[in-house]
């Protein structure tokens, strides 16, 4: 059996986060967000990792994009350490975050992906092929020199996926890409992503929708409170919690999992 | 070389496009000089100063590059952590000390409009122009005095990337540093302790160079100005290169590149 190539390694990551209150006598407030948790992710693979709000999912992702550094644990891309060898990781990998922030606003779509590929150091001409055909990509070939504060969000957030490939990466982290989308809107990202991983990218996804996580992971890791309490595929998760010939989708088994756990 | 350079300019023309579609900068560099030149003329006007019309283009023009150095460059780093797009161009491998140096470049670049506009109010007001002396030390002064600008801009831009209160303590000193670095006035008007602190800021010897080469000065006082500008100027550039280390380690330990 040929052997995986794992472009992710996380292995007892932790991640504690502290905040001081008060101004004479100053108290320390600590909040263990990631603990302890391990996993891999294989090249050309869509690993979801699902999960409440506060499971933890979004520091991890930090931590993985070079953004956060653990405070425990090994965290790798690439064989790289995401905190001490930042350097080679980040012109390999991007990430989106799900929503309307992380573009400029005053400046064009074409502006927009433009700046960031020379951010990337990319040629100029390179970058303004590359930058149309996302613009083609994404939908937005005929409003790119259109100023982005005249977009809807979900021509925004598809600005974002389109940013976000900007530098051809091998690895694109998504903070729940389809938040807030209109169905269209969150089936064109749905789509984007499957041609990302036949395209052979890597893809790591957070998000709320079960049933988008069932379409397009190969493997999902289900976090609470920090930690990861189940890793497997969308089919095994689903067998393992299955009762008789019934069917049972991917939310029953979050439920089940999470609900479990909390009691 | 070629691609640091292409970041810069790219960096700057983007911070001068954002930083002029913001009426806040609009009124720092467009309206605030015309106020300051009107003040400081009716100011010294009365007062029977020499060279008063050097006291106003100048103190007017400071204070214009200044107050956009305050309300912009460092203001800016919190603007791109509101609006989300801080953690794409700190990992981005452009390198973010060029980038923020190209966005501090943009805003002083376009904050010298404040000077022209300050020249010319004062050109209207008082029916002269003001004229200089040494034109060649003008310049030289000119651009240590952007210089020391940009290089204390890029100190407080990374000491805000890791605490959000920097952008308060900065709008604290804008009005201190116009006074106590001379910038309207002489600071040999103020006590003798205050003059102490005076000449451990940088700004104060680049003014001094300033109104030297615009009055005439004598060229050696001319050139010990310009020593220990430039020894200021050497900590100051070292300070900046220490924080910049400090700021990238730590920014990723405190979490301090987005918004709570």
């Amino acid at each position: 059996m040929e052997k995986m190539e794992k472009m992710i390694e996380v292995h007892d990551l932790r991640r504690e986060y502290v905040t001081k209150t008060g101004w004479i006598k100053r108290q320390k407030k600590s909040k263990m967000a990631v603990d302890g948790i391990s996993f891999t992710v294989n090249k050309g693979e869509i690993f979801g990792l699902l999960g409440e709000n506060g499971a933890g999912k979004t520091t991890t992702i930090k931590m993985l994009i070079t953004l956060l550094a653990p405070t425990n644990g090994s965290c790798k891309v690439f064989q790289y350490d995401t905190f001490k060898q930042a350097k080679h990781i980040r012109p390999h990998i991007n990430f989106v975050f799900g929503g309307e922030m992380g573009v400029y606003r005053r400046l064009s779509a074409r502006d927009n992906l433009m700046y960031f590929a020379g951010l990337y150091k990319i040629k100029h001409e390179i970058a303004k092929e590359r930058t149309q055909r996302l613009l083609d990509l994404v939908g937005l070939g005929e409003e790119g020199d259109q100023l982005v504060e005249t977009y809807s969000k979900g021509m925004v957030q598809r600005l974002q996926i389109a940013r976000g490939l900007i530098n051809d990466p091998k690895i694109i982290f998504m903070d729940e890409p389809t938040v807030g989308l209109d169905p269209v809107g969150a089936n064109i990202l749905r789509d984007l992503i499957r041609k990302m991983k036949e395209e052979g990218r890597t893809v790591l996804l957070t998000t709320h929708y079960m049933q988008e996580a069932d379409d397009l992971c190969d493997r999902i890791g289900i976090m609470n409170r920090g930690k990861i309490i189940a890793l497997d595929t969308p089919e095994m998760l689903k067998k393992q919690y299955q009762k008789g010939d019934e069917e049972i989708s991917l939310e029953d088994v979050f439920l089940a999992i999470v609900k479990g756990r909390d009691n | 070389m070629k691609t640091m350079l292409k970041i810069l300019g790219s960096t700057m023309m983007l911070q001068m496009k954002q930083s002029f579609a913001r009426p806040m900068f609009r009124f720092c560099l467009l309206l605030n000089p015309i106020v300051n030149t009107i003040f400081l003329y009716e100011l010294f006007f009365h007062r029977g100063v020499n060279d008063f019309l050097s006291y106003v283009v100048l103190g007017a023009g400071l204070m214009g590059i200044w107050s956009c150095i305050c309300f912009s460059s460092v203001g800016d780093i919190n603007r791109e952590r509101y609006s989300g797009t801080l953690p794409f161009i700190y990992v981005a491998p452009g390198g973010f000390g060029l980038i923020v140096f190209g966005k501090v470049l943009g805003n002083t670049l376009l904050s010298l409009v404040t000077f022209f506009i300050s020249y010319l109010t004062a050109a209207i007001l008082s029916g002269k122009i003001m004229k200089i002396e040494h034109a060649g030390l003008f310049i030289i002064a000119m651009l240590l005095t952007l210089v020391c600008f940009i290089i204390i801009s890029i100190c407080f831009a990374y000491v805000l990337m890791l605490s959000r209160k920097t952008e308060l303590y900065m709008n604290l000193l804008e009005i201190p540093i116009i006074f106590i670095c001379g910038f309207t006035f002489p600071i040999e008007v103020l006590p003798k302790w205050m003059q102490q602190i005076s000449n451990c800021f940088a700004p104060t010897w680049a003014v001094k160079m300033i109104r030297m080469s615009v009055n005439g000065g004598n060229i050696s006082e001319f050139g010990n100005s310009l020593f220990i500008l430039m020894v200021e100027l050497l900590i100051l550039i070292l300070i900046s290169l220490v924080l910049y280390r400090y700021m990238d380690r730590n920014i990723r330990i405190k979490s301090t590149l987005e918004v709570c």
